[in-house]
């Protein structure tokens, strides 16, 4: 996209630190838009740079400084960052509180989250992953996002959140056009849809709770033995939705994708069904590799980074993607390597925001495979799929994939 | 060799576990590092020195002779 005119910077951005880059903007001849973010490496743009794009923010490319951006609160504040800048945007609990006042969340969800405790949740994702495949199997074809990606991890939430499934079109509805929708008034009516939501189901947990992570939550009680403000536990079931969902749906998806065009690929996985250790190796390659989210973070105060100016309130994105395949870190980064030995990705962030529930989202992407190779061992891209229909932003994915086998 | 975590520094990746769950396991309260077998057998060097590298918090690391 070529623009006409160029939104002026700050006076403290050096003219030499700007690029003209909208993280949105996915060209329609870029069929994977993580490519965006590859091309800006490949062209020779500063390890840190700033576009006047999307509000005006800065952009990290050097692993080092993508870590550091997770891991220094002091500097970087997770409070009140999106981009474009949404004001006010709800305090996510515990994502968009900084420490150590993030610790008290963190600590109530952290038990339920453990690799521990998805372990205990193993044979229902097996059973909802069977049913799944089950249902479309015999017909030869699916699209893989509607019928399975983005089925999967909101039928997940609802069983973890004790709701019947039989309200998973009303959820299915309210996460697509919140993850979909460009529209202010749509995305104003849609967040205050999934309030109500939250809070209906909250209200009902906290009257009748039962063993699930809702009622877990709401039953909670303070040092001094007192429930937690109502909101917060609204924004804290607001993050668990946000950050459940369309993420699992995209890795899976560029996952299948992958797979689907790839023979050696999916004969690896089969070959390594029964050993798990092996299984979990490639995984994590495929996780690497398959870094949808980019996360955003706000300076706290004036201060040099990397000799760097950078100004208070400025934002900051961390591209995962970008950072996962630093050949200063990752050899050949830009191939898959399904038995890489060292693979210290940061999709799931680092510090004291790593994705808590990033254990849940592997075992997700995991059981499926698993399941799906016992019944589908053999898929590829529908001839109308090459094309693919993807979409940048915060968190990259795919809005079609078809397959047939 | 002896294995030792700095579980200030430990965020619950749970990479060590993944890679070596013969020495290493995580809790049921935070999901943090717990070293199981800090005197690991040479026959695990291998995996236990994978596990270590693989720590995206640099959070395990090898101690070498005399005990700490």
């Amino acid at each position: 996209m070529t623009f006409q005119w160029q939104p002026s910077s700050p006076d403290h951005v050096p003219a030499d630190l700007i690029v003209d880059f909208d993280f949105f903007d996915v060209p329609a001849e870029v069929t994977d838009p993580v490519q965006i973010w590859h091309d800006l490496v490949r062209r020779g743009a500063p390890p840190i740079f700033y576009t006047p794009r999307n509000g005006g923010h800065w952009v990290f490319l050097k692993y080092h400084d993508i870590v550091e951006g997770y891991r220094n609160h002091e500097v970087f504040s997770t409070y009140q960052t999106p981009i474009p800048p949404i004001e006010p945007f709800p305090v996510m609990q515990p994502q968009g509180v900084d420490p150590p006042q993030h610790d008290v969340f963190r600590k109530l969800l952290a038990p339920m989250f453990t690799p521990l405790a998805v372990r205990r949740m193993t044979e229902g994702l097996q059973h909802r992953a069977h049913v799944l495949i089950s249902s479309f199997a015999g017909s030869g074809k699916c699209d893989f996002v509607a019928d399975y990606a983005s089925i999967f991890p909101t039928g997940t939430f609802l069983e973890l959140f004790g709701m019947p499934e039989e309200r998973l079109p009303e959820f299915l509805e309210l996460a697509h056009t919140f993850f979909r929708s460009t529209d202010a008034e749509v995305r104003a009516a849609n967040l205050r849809d999934i309030y109500a939501v939250l809070d209906g189901m909250f209200r009902a947990k906290r009257d009748y709770p039962g063993s699930d992570i809702a009622s877990t939550i709401v039953t909670a009680l303070d040092e001094q033995g007192r429930p937690y403000p109502w909101q917060d536990i609204l924004n804290c079931g607001f993050l668990l939705f946000v950050a459940g969902l369309d993420t699992v749906t995209n890795t899976m998806t560029y996952v299948w994708r992958y797979l689907a065009t790839t023979p050696a690929a999916r004969a690896h996985f089969r070959e390594r069904l029964d050993d798990p250790s092996a299984f979990l190796v490639a995984i994590e390659e495929l996780m690497r590799i398959n870094a949808v989210s980019n996360l955003f973070r706000r300076v706290t105060h004036d201060c040099d980074f990397r000799g760097v100016h950078l100004r208070r309130n400025d934002r900051v994105i961390l591209p995962n993607t970008v950072a996962n395949r630093d050949p200063s870190v990752f050899e050949n980064p830009q191939s898959i390597d399904l038995d890489r030995k060292v693979n210290n990705h940061v999709t799931f962030g680092v510090g004291p925001h790593r994705c808590m529930g990033s254990h849940l989202a592997k075992r997700e992407i995991v059981v499926s495979l698993q399941e799906w190779l016992r019944v589908i061992p053999e898929f590829e891209l529908a001839p109308e799929a090459e094309a693919g229909s993807s979409f940048g932003g915060s968190v990259m994915g795919f809005t079609s994939l078809k397959l047939l086998w | 060799m002896k294995v030792v975590a700095n579980s200030s520094l430990c965020q619950g990746h749970a990479r060590c576990e993944d890679l070596c769950p013969e020495v290493f396991a995580t809790d049921a309260i935070e999901g943090k590092v717990v070293i199981e077998k800090p005197d690991f057998p040479a026959e695990l060097e291998e995996k236990v020195r994978l596990a270590v590298r693989n720590c995206p918090e640099g959070a395990l690391r090898i101690a070498k002779g005399v005990a700490l």
